[in-house]
């Protein structure tokens, strides 16, 4: 049944290679990202570098001369971007003297010109000391930005340093906007990945379903051939389950022809068990009627001979009744509830002599449950009737009939002769009896009927003190409609 | 080459020709003592003076005073608008003459406003101490010479008073040095002030007056002592009278002038003073 249902096999496949795919696109992105973010970050370090060395060239001048408004203005400009607004990335510029005070600073408020930019006591101080002894310019690495630093020099000697220190905030952002993309590429694309791969081995696997469908028919007699209609695996496969369907259909042919042969050997059997059957009485009737011919006048003849021939003739009419009861049965199909056998312990009843034998009838049966009636009735009446035979001199009789989950159980018991251990194989054999006027006939009927539906029969015997039949049925919901 | 030659020639004749008819501009100086910044308003001042005079007047922007000064003694320039510093210490030298003063707000006079950024809580230039403090210009009488007397009138050295002193150049730039507060403190010219407050007060509005100093007389007008003396006459002529016509009166509203007049030298005196008590 799970073959019934290819969607999971489907949507797993594609889930994992999607995953495969997408976690391959978010490492490659990734990469990419990362080697962009590396290559913005020396893009500013370098821009950072050269807004400082600008500052320090131009500031030559202005500082030799004391020209503080200059330099502040300086600082504006070089750090306003093409608009006249400030550049974004831009956190602030300065000059410091050697002593480390604001010559020049872009928020004057902040850090009034001429004090100390630091604290002496400020634990940048040493560092900003050394930062201020640098012969060459040189770039910081700042938590969330990045300074460049450049002295002002004149002969090699410091007059200050310019610094301008720019924000990556602009570039961490940049690289989180990336980084987003590609995750968000990712998931799209393992989305659109699932989604057609879905639908690609949907379409794949649809041959697998039918043949799952096909199979589980063929369990049910319905022979489907697919077609096929691809070269790849499951063509072939599809191929291998035709030839096999084939020949479990000339097989299934085959087993049908051999049990209709076996029929007809049974029925040949049959009627040689009749010719012979027949052929015994109708032999000593001859023989009778050859002498009466002879002696027609001897009436102590008649009266010994006609009885004779009487007997013959009831065996041959007892012989081919059982026949047509058979033959009439065996076709039946009438679906009853329970309460018909009801029908069988009247004509039981009817049949014994009470003072003689004791009969009890326990039907327990659900009035739900669907019977053939002409068989079981039959079945139920010929073994009623062996037992009743078997008790010549009186007993008791059971008839217990009840039904569980999946079948229904049909005991029969008497305190009869029993049956002879060495006859126990072969009672259900046509012709067999161990009375002088059974035909041979009642036991085999019952095991035809029962067999044709399905069920089986259980003799349980002990000779001098009884006998006991036990027959079960499945049950079967479709016995209405079903041929048996 | 016969034709080319006589192309050249014809182009040559009629370029010296050109050149005879574009007679020189007069060349009139101004200095920081006035508003720099609207540019198109002097080209028309300009355009208008030269109608009046019969001849082209050209407004020639220098950055410093001592540069104007310069200008006029070189001849380079024929009129300039000065500061009254500069003209108090060389009114004797005989090198340019008193031409017209401007009337503003009624009075020929003008102060030195000592302003501080509107958020501090400076009282008056006193409060100053150890701080920055913006001059304009080391020859201007509002923006230098003045603040600087108050504080010696104090008893304090006004060279060690302040922590940092610089120059801008620029009565505007003073203002916005201060707005900006890269100078805690500055004196700047009242006329320029008031100017910029009541047409672009961008960094006046970010600014406030704590100190009015008394009056002086204000910027003047004058002439170079050489000029064609009909020049000189013409351009006076032209100064004094542009109240009486509707385009002059309507230049000298946008400069925010009542007229211009004439003066005696005595009017800057007290100028004078604090330049012989220096």
């Amino acid at each position: 049944m799970r073959l019934l249902s290819p969607l999971s096999l489907s949507i797993k496949l594609s889930i994992v290679l999607s995953l495969i795919v997408a976690g391959v696109a978010t490492t490659i992105g990734g990469a990419m990202v990362y080697r962009d973010r590396q290559l913005l970050r020396d893009e500013l370090r370098g821009k950072a570098l050269l807004l400082a060395r600008s500052v320090a060239v131009t500031a030559l001048e202005p500082l030799l001369r004391g020209d503080s408004w200059t330099l502040y203005k300086m600082l504006r400009q070089i750090t306003q971007g093409p608009e006249g607004a400030r550049e974004r990335t831009l956190i602030t510029a300065m000059i410091l003297d050697p002593e480390g005070r604001v010559l020049a600073h872009l928020y004057p408020a902040l850090f009034p010109i001429g004090l100390p930019l630091l604290a002496d006591n400020s634990p940048e101080r040493p560092r900003l000391q050394s930062e201020l002894a640098m012969k060459d310019s040189g770039v910081l690495d700042g938590d969330g930005f990045i300074e460049g630093m450049a002295p002002v020099q004149i002969s090699g000697k410091n007059l200050g340093l310019a610094r301008v220190r720019l924000s990556t905030f602009e570039l961490d952002k940049h690289t989180a906007d990336a980084g987003a993309s590609v995750l968000m590429l990712s998931v799209i694309m393992a989305m659109i990945g699932i989604i057609l791969g879905t639908f690609w081995s949907n379409k794949t696997l649809r041959p697998l379903h039918m043949l799952a469908r096909s199979m589980e028919e063929f369990g049910h007699g319905v022979v489907h051939l697919l077609p096929v209609s691809r070269g790849d695996e499951i063509g072939q496969l599809i191929v291998s389950f035709n030839r096999m369907a084939n020949e479990l259909e000339e097989k299934r042919k085959l087993a049908a022809e051999l049990a209709a042969n076996e029929k007809v050997i049974a029925l040949g059997r049959i009627a040689a068990g009749v010719a012979h059957e027949v052929n015994n009485p109708l032999a000593g009737m001859l023989n009778c009627l050859s002498t009466l011919r002879v002696k027609a006048n001897d009436p102590q003849l008649v009266s010994r001979y006609l009885p004779m021939i009487e007997m013959g003739l009831k065996k041959i009419d007892a012989l081919v009744k059982d026949l047509l009861i058979e033959l009439r049965v065996e076709d039946a199909r009438e679906v009853a509830d329970a309460s018909c056998l009801e029908d069988v312990r009247d004509l039981i009843m009817a049949e014994i002599d009470p003072a003689r034998i004791e009969f009890a009838w326990e039907n327990r049966l659900e009035p739900s449950d669907s019977i053939n009636r002409p068989r079981v009735q039959q079945i139920l009446l010929n073994l009623l009737r062996n037992s009743i035979q078997a008790m010549p001199t009186g007993g008791r009789l059971w008839c217990r009939l009840w039904s569980d989950q999946d079948k229904l159980v049909f005991e029969i018991e008497d305190t009869g002769h029993g049956i002879r251990p060495e006859d126990l194989g072969r009672i259900f054999d046509p012709f067999f009896t161990s009375r002088p006027t059974g035909t041979g006939l009642g036991l085999w009927i019952v095991l035809r009927l029962v067999q044709s539906m399905h069920g089986n029969v259980d003799v349980n015997s002990v000779l001098g003190e009884g006998t006991q039949f036990r027959i079960q049925i499945p049950r079967e919901p479709k016995l209405a409609t079903r041929p048996a | 080459m016969i034709r080319t030659f006589t192309i050249l020639a014809a182009i040559l004749f009629l370029s010296v020709r050109g050149a005879e008819a574009a007679e020189e501009p007069v060349r009139f100086g101004l200095t920081a003592a006035v508003v720099r910044e609207n540019l198109d308003l002097y080209e028309r001042w300009a355009a208008y003076l030269g109608r009046k005079i019969g001849r082209p007047v050209q407004f020639v922007q220098r950055r410093t005073y001592r540069e104007a000064m310069e200008m006029l003694e070189t001849g380079e320039h024929d009129f300039s608008w000065i500061c009254s510093f500069p003209y108090a210490k060389y009114r004797d030298s005989k090198v340019f003459g008193l031409m017209a003063v401007p009337v503003f707000e009624g009075e020929p006079l003008y102060r030195s406003y000592v302003i501080v950024h509107k958020d501090r809580s400076f009282r008056t230039i006193g409060d100053l101490e150890g701080r920055v403090f913006a001059y304009s210009d080391p020859d201007s009488n509002s923006g230098y010479i003045v603040p600087r007397q108050i504080l010696s009138d104090f008893g304090r050295n006004p060279d060690s008073f302040f922590r940092h002193t610089f120059f801008t150049y620029s009565h505007t730039e003073t203002i916005e040095a201060v707005a900006e507060r890269v100078a805690d403190g500055a004196a700047v010219d009242s006329y320029v002030w008031e100017y910029l407050n009541r047409r672009e007060p961008k960094f006046t509005s970010k600014t406030k007056v704590i100190q009015r100093s008394e009056t002086f007389g204000f910027p003047p007008l004058v002439y170079r002592t050489g000029v064609d003396a009909e020049l000189r006459a013409r351009m006076t002529e032209a100064l004094l009278t542009m109240d009486k016509d509707p385009e002059g009166s309507a230049l000298l509203a946008e400069l925010m002038l009542d007229r211009f007049i004439t003066a005696p030298s005595s009017l800057y005196n007290n100028v004078r003073l604090n330049l012989d008590r220096r």
